[in-house]
């Protein structure tokens, strides 16, 4: 496999993870209106459990790292698993956003929340072996008997069949009636509790389900690279999320497809192939340009065009005389 | 129970809000099937006892009977649910819907959003929104907005909002609908029109209770009214009788 062909197997498997997140944002940001600032949560959530799940125990590995469990199960359970822990998180940090709190207190509210989960990850080390994270998976784990070169584009192929049944089920809760309705909640939750909607049910759920879709996201990614820490999942990760629903188009899953697309390969790829002299200007700046374009293209968005590439569109129902 | 019990009971309804008695010892009853009018000066503690009752606000003191059910405190979707609807002094739609989205948002038990209803998909809900979405086309017509079905919501006319607002109450089908000002930046012939709906309503069943300035609707449609003033229940009576009374005119100046 040449160097091209790897770099390829990378953006795939980055570009579907990224999917599958940015959809589970989408759909409580930009459907449900919780601006979930602490949605990098889950995918570490997702990332931790595949790897406890994965991994023996630490005394079977020799003790150089300490975790908890250790439960040496297969990959499709070690997935499941993340998703599950994904999705308990996610409800978990959805309770913090539950009293009465205005939607940009909540947002800074769940932003303490990513931080406080990465400095007691970080300070815990029996935990999850603290800031030095976990590594030594056992690389593409389903398929350990096939040569290298076949493993990575059957795991190409492992991601690309969970985006598509990703989309499908994250198409059941964004269209139809309750789409309909979690948009109702998005515009105004008082009017939507005066029809009859329980908020605080539908706003659990809905952060269980976008947390599932995290935990997935984390699972597929760390089964790739194999190690997580929590410099990986930095809080900063959830605003390139965000980025990619806001210029995509908050509330339109096609949108925010493209929108991902735009950010995680075409900007946060792209950045790396600028010249190294870039560097020479200030010290490590082609690194920070990601960021820079980042904030650049969100800001841009909000002023010219807050709708995103992909407006959200509503199903017509025709109003004949 | 029976036909005769009213639908709502108020007894004793106290809110305040730091130092002022907003609502001071509200006692009432609403009739079933009937359109009781709430009216007073600005400043009256209507819509505060409109939102204890809508279960917007929890109450100080007092109780809440809502058909034979003691419901003080309870949340508003929970009474929502239970057939006790309101809509806003201010018209609050959802802007990112359509205009018919937001009638059909508000069909209650809709198959749709239930659990099963997500897995299952279309096959599962897809007759009922057939039929919701006959019932909501109707509903526009009646209030002369089909051709806006499928504008979004946002960018309605401020007296189109309150009607879209009062339709979505309905989608609902209440057995008591607090209704705050809907008239309220209403055309004088859709206001006219509402009052008839209104009344054709109550004859179907359902009751309103209505917070209103235009007293001549309220001398129109309302049976019994309830006239407060400073937090409390000045009078209470048919509008003509009220019209006469020295209690009422010296606090509320009758036009």
């Amino acid at each position: 496999m040449g160097a091209w062909e790897f770099y390829l197997v990378v953006i795939l498997v980055y570009l579907g993870t990224d999917l599958l997140a940015a959809w589970g944002l989408n759909l409580e940001f930009g459907v449900s209106g919780v601006a979930n600032l602490a949605f990098i949560v889950t995918i570490a959530a997702g990332a931790y459990a595949y790897v406890v799940f994965t991994l023996d125990t630490p005394a079977a590995g020799g003790s150089f790292q300490q975790y908890v469990g250790g439960f040496h199960q297969p990959f499709p359970i070690a997935v499941v698993a993340g998703a599950l822990a994904g999705s308990i998180v996610g409800v978990l940090i959805g309770i913090t956003g539950l009293k009465r709190l205005r939607q940009d207190y909540q947002a800074v509210a769940m932003l303490v929340v990513s931080l406080m989960a990465a400095t007691v990850v970080s300070a815990d080390t029996p935990f999850l072996n603290g800031n030095a994270g976990l590594v030594l998976l056992p690389q593409f784990t389903p398929f350990s008997d096939q040569d290298p070169e076949t493993r990575r584009w059957l795991f190409v192929g492992i991601v690309a069949a969970t985006c598509v049944i990703g989309y499908f089920v994250l198409r059941r809760f964004t269209t139809g009636p309750i789409g309909r309705t979690l948009r109702a909640m998005r515009d105004d939750e008082l009017a939507a509790s005066a029809i009859g909607k329980d908020i605080v049910a539908m706003r659990l759920a809905v952060q269980g389900v976008g947390g599932a879709f995290g935990g997935v996201s984390g699972a597929l990614l760390v089964a790739f690279i194999a190690g997580w820490s929590p410099g990986a999942w930095a809080y900063i990760e959830t605003l390139a999320l965000l980025t990619a629903v806001i210029v995509g188009g908050m509330g339109n899953d096609r949108g925010v497809t493209i929108g991902t697309f735009l950010i995680a390969i075409l900007v946060l790829q792209g950045v790396q192939f600028l010249p190294q002299s870039f560097n020479s200007l200030r010290l490590g700046l082609r690194e920070d340009m990601g960021w820079i374009l980042l904030g650049t293209l969100t800001i841009v968005f909000i002023w010219v065009r807050p709708q995103g590439i992909l407006p959200e569109r509503r199903p017509k129902y025709g109003g004949g005389p | 129970m029976s036909e005769a019990s009213p639908i709502l009971e108020v007894r004793d309804l106290a809110k305040s809000y730091g130092g002022v008695r907003a609502v001071d010892g509200v006692t009432f009853t609403a009739a079933r099937g009937a359109i009781t009018g709430l009216i007073g000066p600005n400043g009256a503690g209507k819509s505060t006892a409109l939102n204890v009752i809508g279960g917007f606000l929890s109450p100080d003191g007092g109780r809440v009977i809502f058909d034979g059910e003691d419901v003080t405190g309870w949340p508003m979707h929970r009474l929502a649910r239970r057939g006790l609807v309101r809509t806003f002094q201010l018209a609050r739609v959802f802007g990112g819907l359509t205009t018919i989205e937001n009638l059909l948002v508000a069909a209650p038990g809709h198959r749709g959003e239930s659990a099963w209803g997500i897995l299952a998909g279309k096959r599962y809900w897809g007759k009922q929104e057939e039929q919701l979405v006959l019932q909501a086309r109707e509903m526009l017509r009646s209030f002369g907005m089909e051709a806006k079905a499928d504008e979004f919501a946002r960018n309605l006319s401020g007296g189109q909002k309150r009607a879209v607002e009062t339709m979505r109450a309905l989608m609902m089908r209440p057995k008591l609908l607090l209704l705050d000002e809907p008239m309220a930046g209403l055309s004088p012939s859709l206001s006219r029109q509402l009052e008839d709906l209104f009344l054709k309503l109550t004859g179907e069943g359902m009751s309103l209770l209505l917070v209103e300035h235009g007293l001549d609707t309220v001398e129109r449609i309302c049976g019994k009214v309830v006239v407060m003033a400073q937090g409390k229940v000045l009078s209470e009576g048919r509008m003509t009788e009220l019209r006469t009374r020295k209690e009422v005119q010296d606090a509320y100046v009758i036009g």
